[in-house]
């Protein structure tokens, strides 16, 4: 019982303080390819910390524009309880896959009342950015899990990543999952919904204060919760060759390297991102169709059992 | 000069008189009802083919002879002849009007309106006579330029603009007045269906300052040098050799050849620092911001050396009617050589940088195209001009300061879109490296500045700079007394903005800031300079505690 | 190797060349307002006093443009452009220099002239003995404009009747 406090209190840390501390690193490394000093690695929680204090400035008394970052937080925190953190999942049950591809769309629906509650041209530029790309990357991320849960047999996020066995296609679904994470996640080329240089951070553009911080917020950890599938299904396989994940240390070890990953990572997606123009959206979206047909064709190689 | 014989066949009679200003300026006085045809005459002349209209200039003479006058001055440009020439014609005072050009030669569209509004003379069938310069508050019929409007006076009207009517179907999508991909005031009124763009509007001159008016009524030459420099925050230095040039050209002052090689390197390290800027800001409008970045970490090489040679990062204030105040000594020397070598090694790098962003490229290809035919009925000009295969370039076809010594490429692009620009501009860089290079190895010794007496009141002459943006063109009429009588600024972005609108219609909200930037708009030089009066008071200073009441003011509005 | 600094939490030193912020040197200035003349903004101006016989030198540097034009002109060397360039400050008055002069009084009517006292002291420092003497220049600089003017008005009237007489 005590082992399971311990994790979910770890796991309630990961969930709500590591999201800012990897966005100041990623500033951290940008800056560094750029020759800058660059702000401190924690800046990111002082933006937090004083939008969070502010009083939002209101264009609208509708009410979905003031709920809508609730909602936001809420689906991204939604995602990351159905992922493995070691051996502990904070909500496991079997088609919790499904789940976590529901409350990422819903993330996305949030941001699309946001955008769609103001009447500014602005704002629904972004909203309707928002819905395409998510409209065509949605399904690469399904096909990829897909895949992984044709190989593994089972629809638990927590369960495949311990039952998958190595076949060609495996590699395939890995790419796949690794584009969609990255896109979904709305990182440079693709961060096209919020461009603030064309439209002004899109949906968010009316926000300020508390409202603005939690978006903010909300999408870090939305960026958490998709970056973390990639890690698990990448660590846990690996892991679960080396030590007994049920045990507590054995748990312990796996949150450990799954953290170290999500580092290395979060470096890698700051160099891409530091070395790349945002792309536009008609552009992402064929390049999201490529990669759609490219996945039905792992899917249908994985179906055959290669 | 040539076909003058053509032109008094064709015309005849009513070609008043034909003036030789400077070695390549003449001016022809014509009667004001075929001023239009003259005036397209030259443009659309077979032998000239990048022949453009550089700027037109209204004056109000009538303290001098009753009448307002117009001149349209064109420029010969490409390689066929060095000559600018100026097509003027009186109009009566009580009823100021002649013919539009617009209808034939889309270029003249704003100068017309700008006549008009400071003015009040009046361009008869022009296609769009909205308010242009004046603010939308200012009230009909109080013409700022004419000689009876004294500088410090500011009347105020309704406000009212009349936006076009968005086309059926289209929502309005504006960018500006304040807009992050704008780095001064503007606005683009985008009519969008979706994220495509349709039609666009554009209303500008937020920050008009009334430079002009300033200029005429209360500096003397050598100040205006200075607020002629802060016309622009980026390429300052080219309207100050512009206007100076223009006045030495009437007062026949004879610049010593070192201020003249003084100046063209301090232009050219101007040109270095402005392309690398723009260069950084096309790839932070596209998200690129290690491009950004690192074009602008380079700049600041120049920057720094900039300021090791005239004491100023920007607005260098070197310049004086008759040549240069501050001369290069040796370890100077040292410097600019140094800063050269560290830029050609690190700029090269930063292209294939960009170059191998593929993201950045597909961004600008194929983007914003102005093809060779609208260039040329816009009159756009400068590395525009360039990258839509317009081949000329004011120091090759014009030589002015030490560019006639000098050997240099003017690179052409035939393609229109962004991406040609990108790439003019980066061709321009090197060889501007390679020019600062040549007037280094060149520079003569001897005075820097030259002693002149009186200039003469009333004489005319234009003097013009290839500004990083295009051609910079500065008309001056002397007047009594150590002032100036008629003194007109017109910077490159001026004929390359009306050029905007045709370029993003068609193209995505998305490419819209990246098609504005291409042309590196410059809106305070567009705009040129209002200057409050410090006699009549008219800034007032808000002490600390006001400041607070009125903020708390505003806050709890909210 | 980063190439920003920690500004404004590192010192940070303008280059000698650099035309900063403009300084008037109160012992050096005789108030002759050669830079009022010159610069181009109006940031400087001279304000006449005749009342209290004092002449100010205001020097604005929120209006300066920093073109260096008063460092030229200036006779003695007074203002000068410092390599300062932190001008931010609460207080609208602190971007502020005045250099209050005294003008002369007139020795014959008692009014004050539209010089200083300084202004006046320099001139006979500079110009050469022989014009001094010659001119009775130590004389006549104490004397207004007017009172000059009436001086070799009646000076001439009076030879023309001598003459005529």
């Amino acid at each position: 019982m005590m082992e399971k406090i311990i994790f979910a209190l770890i796991t309630v840390m990961i969930i709500f303080l590591l999201p800012p501390l990897l966005d100041g690193i990623s500033r951290k490394v940008k800056a560094k390819i750029q020759y800058r000093v660059g702000a401190s690695i924690f800046q990111t929680y002082y933006d937090l910390q004083s939008l969070l204090n502010m009083e939002p400035i209101l264009p609208t008394e509708r009410l979905a524009f003031r709920i809508a970052p609730y909602i936001a937080f809420a689906s991204a925190l939604a995602a990351t309880l159905v992922l493995p953190f070691g051996s502990f999942v904070p909500v496991a049950f079997t088609g919790d896959f499904f789940v976590f591809l529901y409350v990422l769309a819903m993330f996305s629906v949030a941001m699309m009342i946001a955008g769609f509650s103001v009447n500014n041209s602005y704002t629904n530029a972004g909203a309707n950015r928002e819905m395409m790309l998510i409209l065509s990357i949605e399904p690469v991320l399904g096909v990829a899990i897909g895949v992984f849960a044709l190989n593994a047999h089972s629809l638990s996020i927590g369960g495949i990543p311990l039952n998958i066995t190595f076949t060609p296609s495996l590699i395939l679904a890995y790419v796949l999952l690794a584009y969609a994470v990255y896109v979904e996640g709305g990182f440079i080329p693709f961060d096209i919904a919020e461009a603030e240089t064309e439209i002004l951070e899109g949906p968010l553009c009316e926000y300020s204060g508390r409202l603005l911080g939690m978006f903010k917020w909300a999408m870090l950890i939305k960026r958490l919760a998709l970056l973390w599938l990639f890690v698990s299904f990448l660590v846990l396989p690996i892991m679960k060759n080396i030590v007994d994940i049920t045990t507590f240390t054995g748990g312990l070890a796996t949150l450990v390297a799954q953290l170290v990953v999500l580092f290395i990572i979060y470096g890698i997606i700051a160099i891409i991102e530091a070395s790349n123009a945002r792309l536009r959206i008609d552009q992402a979206i064929r390049q999201n169709t490529k990669v759609f047909f490219a996945g039905l064709v792992v899917l249908l190689i994985a179906a055959l059992g290669w | 000069m040539k076909y003058l014989e053509e032109l008094k066949a064709k015309f005849g009679e009513r070609i008043e008189e034909i003036k030789q200003l400077a070695h390549n300026q003449w001016l022809i006085t014509v009667d004001k009802d075929i001023l239009h045809e003259v005036v397209v005459y030259f443009l659309k002349h077979p032998e000239w083919k990048e022949t453009q209209l550089s700027t037109m200039v209204g004056t109000d003479e009538r303290p001098l002879r009753g009448k307002f006058s117009v001149t349209y001055w064109l420029s010969v440009n490409g390689n066929s002849d060095d000559v600018y020439i100026g097509i003027k014609a009186y109009l009566p005072a009580d009823d100021p009007r002649f013919k539009s050009v617009t209808p034939l030669h889309k270029g003249a569209n704003w100068y017309e309106r700008e006549v008009q509004d400071l003015l009040g003379i009046i361009p008869e069938g022009h296609p769009d006579p909205r308010k242009l310069v004046l603010p939308d508050d200012w009230p009909s019929c109080v013409y700022p330029l004419r000689k009876d409007f004294h500088y410090s006076d500011s009347p105020q009207g309704e406000k009212y603009y009349p936006y076009r009517e968005p086309p059926q179907g289209t929502t309005v999508h504006p960018i500006g007045p304040y807009h992050v991909a704008l780095d001064e005031p503007a606005h683009f009124r985008l009519y969008v269906k979706g994220e495509e763009i349709i039609d666009c509007d554009y209303r500008g001159f937020y920050s008009h300052r009334g430079i002009e008016k300033i200029s005429e009524s209360r500096l003397t030459y050598d100040q205006i040098c200075f607020i002629a420099e802060r016309i622009c925050g980026i390429c300052g230095f080219t309207h100050s050799t512009a206007y100076c040039q223009a006045v030495e050209a009437a007062g026949e002052i004879e610049v010593p050849e070192r201020a003249l090689y003084i100046r063209t390197i301090m232009l050219e390290l101007e040109r270095l620092h402005s392309h690398l800027l723009w260069i950084g800001v096309a790839c932070h409008l596209t998200g690129f911001d290690t491009g950004f970045m690192h074009a602008w970490r380079l700049r600041e090489h120049v920057m720094w050396l900039c300021e090791r040679l005239t004491g100023n990062r920007k607005t260098y204030g070197i310049n004086l009617v008759g040549g240069v105040r501050r001369d290069f000594l040796d370890y100077r020397k040292e410097m600019i050589e140094d800063v050269l070598k560290k830029l050609k090694s690190e700029f090269g790098k930063l292209v294939d940088d960009l170059t191998s962003t593929k993201t950045f490229i597909k961004r600008c290809e194929g983007v914003g195209v102005l093809p060779y035919k609208l260039a040329h009925e816009w009159s756009v000009d400068g590395p525009l001009g360039r990258g839509s295969g317009r081949d000329f370039d004011v120091r090759r076809d014009h030589p002015y300061a030490a560019y006639g010594d000098l050997d240099f490429k003017v690179p052409v692009y035939k393609e229109g879109d962004v991406l040609a620009r990108a790439l003019v501009r980066i061709e321009e860089t090197w060889e501007s490296i390679w020019i600062i290079e040549q007037a280094l190895d060149q520079l003569p010794g001897g005075d820097i500045l030259a002693e002149y007496k009186e200039i003469p009141p009333y004489r005319e002459a234009i003097g013009t700079t290839e500004a990083p943006r295009g051609e910079n063109v500065h008309y001056v009429m002397t007047g009594p007394g150590n002032t100036v009588y008629r003194y007109r600024a017109r910077a490159a972005t001026y004929n390359n903005l009306p050029a905007v609108p045709d370029m993003l219609r068609g193209y995505t909200i998305a490419d819209a800031p990246l098609i504005i930037a291409s042309i590196d708009p410059c809106y305070s030089c567009t705009e040129r300079v209002q200057i409050v009066d410090i006699e009549s008071g008219k800034v007032r200073i808000l002490k600390e505690e006001e400041f607070n009441k009125l903020s708390i003011k505003a806050s709890r509005r909210v | 190797m980063p190439v920003t600094l920690r500004y404004p939490f590192t010192e940070l030193e303008a280059p000698p060349e650099y035309r900063g912020l403009p300084h008037i040197d109160p012992k050096l200035c005789i108030g002759c307002g050669a830079c009022v003349n010159a610069c181009p903004p109006d940031a400087i101006l001279r304000i006449d006093d005749y009342d209290r016989g004092t002449r100010k030198i205001v020097l604005d540097i929120g209006r300066c443009i920093r073109c260096a034009r008063c460092e030229e002109v200036c006779p003695t060397g007074a203002i000068r452009l410092t390599n300062l360039f932190e001008a931010a400050s609460p207080d609208r008055r602190d971007h502020i220099e005045v250099v209050e002069l005294r003008l002369v009084r007139c020795k014959v009517c008692g009014n004050y002239t539209d010089f200083t006292e300084r202004q006046v002291k320099k001139a006979l420092q500079i110009l050469p003995k022989e014009i001094l003497e010659e001119e009775a220049l130590e004389e006549k600089v104490f004397i207004c404009r007017n009172c000059r003017r009436k001086g070799t008005v009646d000076a001439t009237i009076n030879a023309t009747k001598e003459v005529v007489l």
